[in-house]
């Protein structure tokens, strides 16, 4: 018995059943999980790697179905085609499940004591007392300090750490055989992540619990899982041991993926497998001939920029503050006297976790925030107007946001939506703005017709060229890249970070890119700058400061990084 | 809290100023209510007194002041039309209108929630298309359409219910109420029927969009995955997080069938306030409009603040000073 596999998964397929026709989200899928076995199922979005562990809890919606033929066994018992109250009993008992964003999964309106209550009170009943003492033990066990004061929390007052490791204690309440985890550390900073893969590792470890784990992160999954699974178009393409697979890919898509990661190519190298193009972007506009530089090495000074977020108050609630019936709002020093110069050319990497500040200090540089003090200037020319209501009074910083979905107005054409700022600001006739967007459209990769089309019609990359394109277009001599990658799969990441190398050298851009993925930064930067806590704690040459970090905090996020087995050492 | 209070209170205070003054003049500005007190054919003499009895001969800003001084002591002043002091006769409307609204918005809720979820858990069953389509109608016929329908049904064809008025009433601290006795209630079913048949179709709606969109969010794939039962995801998770959006039509509904629910109130004339403010505005009736007006103001203002208070209750989010 303790030989047999735990679950075997075999020909599972799980289509979806569209108007427009059939959807193979997963297509064939057999693998077996033997008793406290760790596996890690790696893929692209789109890979079906999550509707794969769905499929197997039996949590598909319509118009999705797990098609006939399929099978998945737990402990020999077949689940396809159980009726949902006998698949209810065996979800949170015999199998759970953990998502990727904690913000989303747990509900926000009620404690956690209530939601540990009413996950067990779905498979025993329980009294209230007994309930309580369980849901304590439970946050105890997953190493929540407090564990009897935490119970009556609510998830808001919970860090998003906190939060995944209540939804791994709801998992865990009835020792389930195994676990499915969908990439639930990709929402997390680095040392979170690492402090929850440790955890996991020794949780799982002291349960015997066996573990799905779903990630697009190789590097994570090699920490972890004693045994890969490699998933593109709904089909397992290559699967074994974690180090022969992650050494010795067998399959090309596999290289690929491997090849992509910035942590094992050369830093400032075209990465493989991102295809770039080799168009060259338009000439710049007539109407600013090259300004002359007077001070290359002293090109972007961030000078002592302080930047605090307060809500003001209304009349109404001012003059109850003044008669001390209310009391003024705690604020946020998101930014506290950073200074920072760049030099033309070089591209500087702002790193730090969430809540650091740095996309506050990358708005105030590209002058979309105002600081409460300190000054930014380009050039020696301010970014931002004087007086009381200070504006942006240059175009030569340009921004490129996140999340290319929200970035994007989706109403308009992606040629509109390029055209509009050189338009507004005469870097184009009206006449000429077509041609200029084609050739923009052209430099980022895109075939140029694609101007007509809208944002939806796009891919996530895709987009993110369209943003870049959009930026560039107002040919900045800064551009400023908040987390420009965060959202994208490894493959398309390559290739954005390529296309950026390259216009960089081509446009001679001065960069300030921030993110809080080491390994992009190093591979893209020649600077780096630490933030933590609304203050630069240490910056220097990127090589400098990953081999031989000083601050404490560098160390640390250093040391969380998770590094793939046989990662050429820079 | 107590900063939030006053809050609210310094702001229904400036809202029902503004609302007295804007009567005042509006009033002032569509005609002289002594051309409507007292016949064309009473002499100039009786004319004059009656104009200086009511003070109507003193510039604007005087009767202004003078109205402002007394509603400082509590005194609104009294009826040009019914001679008997405003409070009183608003306070013995009020009662009426007030049960017929509780019961129509209630009542809406109550059938219109649960109506609601259920049409977004199985959007696709036959009972959810049935429900919409009968939601969509509540949209669109007019109110007043409803409200003979029903008589013509139940008054008239079949005699199940009265057709109009409010039947027995049972006196509790001085105010009578109809929703005690069994004729009273009969009285009460249709108009409540009829004026709850709009709000029935937006709770309905409003609910059954939320349960769409929270059925697919992670939280319910969790509670889920977690081996919850469906009524269980329903009654626990789901009602939760929907229930902003409904408290806030909730109070946005009740406060304005309060003010407003004329309409109904005319067709089953029901001795409600509805039909008060009505005859006063065609009667030119200034006293009653202006402490009308500020009364709902006040009204409005207070179930806003409910409604605030309401959402802290629901949502833990919102409470200040919880511990981070």
């Amino acid at each position: 018995m303790s030989d047999a596999p735990l679950l075997e998964v075999a020909d599972l397929a799980t289509h979806f059943h569209a108007r427009a026709g059939v959807v193979k989200a997963v297509d064939g899928v057999s693998f077996t999980l033997k008793r406290g076995e760790v596996m890690g199922l790696v893929g692209e979005s789109g890979s079906g790697k999550s509707i794969t562990g769905f499929s197997i809890i039996g949590l598909i919606d319509p118009p999705g179905r797990v098609e006939p033929g399929s099978s998945v066994k737990l402990e020999g018992r077949e689940l396809v085609g159980l009726p949902p109250a006998d698949l209810r009993k065996i979800r949170g008992k015999q199998i759970s499940m953990v998502f990727q964003d904690p913000m989303m999964t747990l509900n926000p309106m009620l404690t956690i004591g209530t939601q540990i209550r009413l996950a067990l009170e779905a498979h025993e009943t329980v009294s209230g007392a007994e309930a309580r003492r369980r849901a304590v033990a439970a946050l105890a066990q997953v190493r929540i300090p407090d564990a009897e004061a935490k119970v009556d929390f609510y998830p808001h007052q919970f860090s998003g750490g906190m939060r995944q490791r209540v939804a791994i204690a709801i998992a865990l309440l009835h020792r389930p055989k195994l676990i499915i985890c969908d990439e639930p550390t990709t929402a997390l900073d680095v040392s979170v992540q690492a402090e929850i893969l440790s955890e996991m590792k020794e949780l799982v470890a002291e349960l015997g619990t066996a573990l799905i784990w779903i990630s697009h992160d190789l590097a994570v999954v090699a920490s972890l899982a004693d045994h890969v699974c490699v998933m593109r178009h709904g089909r397992i393409v290559e699967a074994g041991p974690t180090l022969s697979v992650l050494t010795h890919p067998q399959h090309p898509y596999t290289q690929a993926l491997l090849d992509a990661l910035p942590s094992r190519s050369e830093p400032g190298k075209l990465l493989a497998g991102g295809v770039g193009s080799d168009v060259a972007p338009p000439p710049r506009a007539a109407k600013q001939a090259a300004p002359a530089v007077t001070d290359a090495a002293h090109y972007v000074r961030i000078e002592h920029v302080a930047k605090r977020f307060a809500q003001t108050p209304g009349l109404f609630r001012k003059l109850a503050q003044k008669a001390g019936l209310s009391k003024a709002p705690a604020a946020v020093q998101a930014v506290d006297d950073v200074t920072l110069v760049l030099k033309r050319g070089e591209a500087l990497g702002l790193v730090g976790e969430s809540g650091s500040g740095k996309s506050t200090l990358g708005r105030v540089a590209a002058g979309i925030y105002a600081p409460d003090s300190g000054s930014v200037r380009i050039d020696g020319a301010p970014v931002m107007s004087a007086g009381e209501q200070p504006h942006k009074v240059t175009t030569r910083v340009q921004t490129i946001f996140q999340d290319p979905f929200a970035s994007l107005n989706p109403r308009m054409t992606v040629g509109d939506s390029i055209a509009e700022g050189p338009l507004a600001h005469g870097l184009v006739e009206r006449a000429q703005a077509k041609a200029y967007v084609r050739q923009w459209l052209a430099a980022v990769g895109l075939n140029p017709d694609f101007a007509d089309r809208y944002p939806h019609q796009f891919s996530g990359g895709q987009r993110q060229r369209v943003a870049i394109a959009r930026a560039l277009a107002m040919q900045p001599d800064v551009v400023v890249c908040d987390e420009p990658v965060a959202s994208l799969d490894v493959s398309i990441q390559a290739q954005i970070i390529n296309l950026l190398i390259r216009l960089r050298q081509e446009l001679d851009l001065t960069l300030i890119f921030i993110s809080h993925d080491l390994s992009v930064v190093r591979h893209l930067c020649d600077r780096v700058a630490i933030m933590y806590r609304g203050r630069i704690v240490e910056s220097g040459p990127a090589g400098e400061i990953y081999d031989h970090p000083q601050h404490d905090y560098t160390k640390r996020l250093l040391a969380a990084v998770p590094v793939l087995p046989g990662t050429a050492t820079t | 809290m107590l900063g939030h209070v006053a809050v609210r209170l310094a702001q229904a205070l400036v809202v029902m100023l503004v609302m007295s003054v804007l009567v005042f003049v509006g009033v002032y500005a569509i005609g002289n209510p002594i051309d409507v007190l007292i016949g064309p054919d009473v002499s100039q003499e009786l004319r004059l007194q009656t104009i200086a009895q009511y003070g109507l001969d003193r510039p604007l800003w005087e009767q202004y002041l003078t109205f402002l001084g007394r509603v400082l002591h509590g005194d609104f002043g009294r009826s040009f039309v019914f001679g008997m002091p405003v409070m009183d006769l608003i306070l013995s409307r009020l009662p009426a209108t007030l049960e017929l609204t509780l019961a129509a918005v209630c009542g809406a809720a109550l059938i219109g929630i649960p109506a609601g979820i259920y049409a977004g858990y199985r959007p696709d069953g036959f009972a959810s298309k049935l429900i919409m389509t009968v939601s969509i109608l509540g949209f669109s016929v007019p109110t007043f359409w409803i409200g003979l329908v029903l008589i013509m049904a139940f008054a008239v064809e079949l005699q199940w219910l009265p057709a109009g008025g409010r039947g027995e009433t049972v006196s509790i601290l001085g105010v009578e109420w109809s929703f005690l006795t069994l004729n009273g209630l009969s009285h009460l079913l249709l108009p409540a029927l009829n004026l709850a048949f709009f709000k029935l179709a937006l709770m309905t709606r409003l609910a059954r969009a939320g349960t769409r969109e929270t059925m697919l969010s992670d939280t319910v794939k969790f509670a889920r995955a977690a081996g919850l039962s469906e009524w269980t995801v329903l009654r626990r998770h789901v009602l939760r997080l929907i229930a902003i959006p409904l408290v806030t039509v909730f109070g946005l509904e009740f406060g304005s069938t309060l003010a407003f629910a004329v309409v109904t109130e005319t067709i089953f004339s029901w001795p409600g306030i509805g039909k008060l403010i009505i005859d006063s505005i065609q009667s030119l009736d200034r006293p009653v409009m202006v402490a009308y007006l500020m009364l709902v103001a006040f009204v409005f203002i207070t179930i806003n603040f409910l409604v605030d208070l309401a959402y802290v209750g629901l949502d833990p989010r919102l409470r200040k000073g919880a511990a981070r």
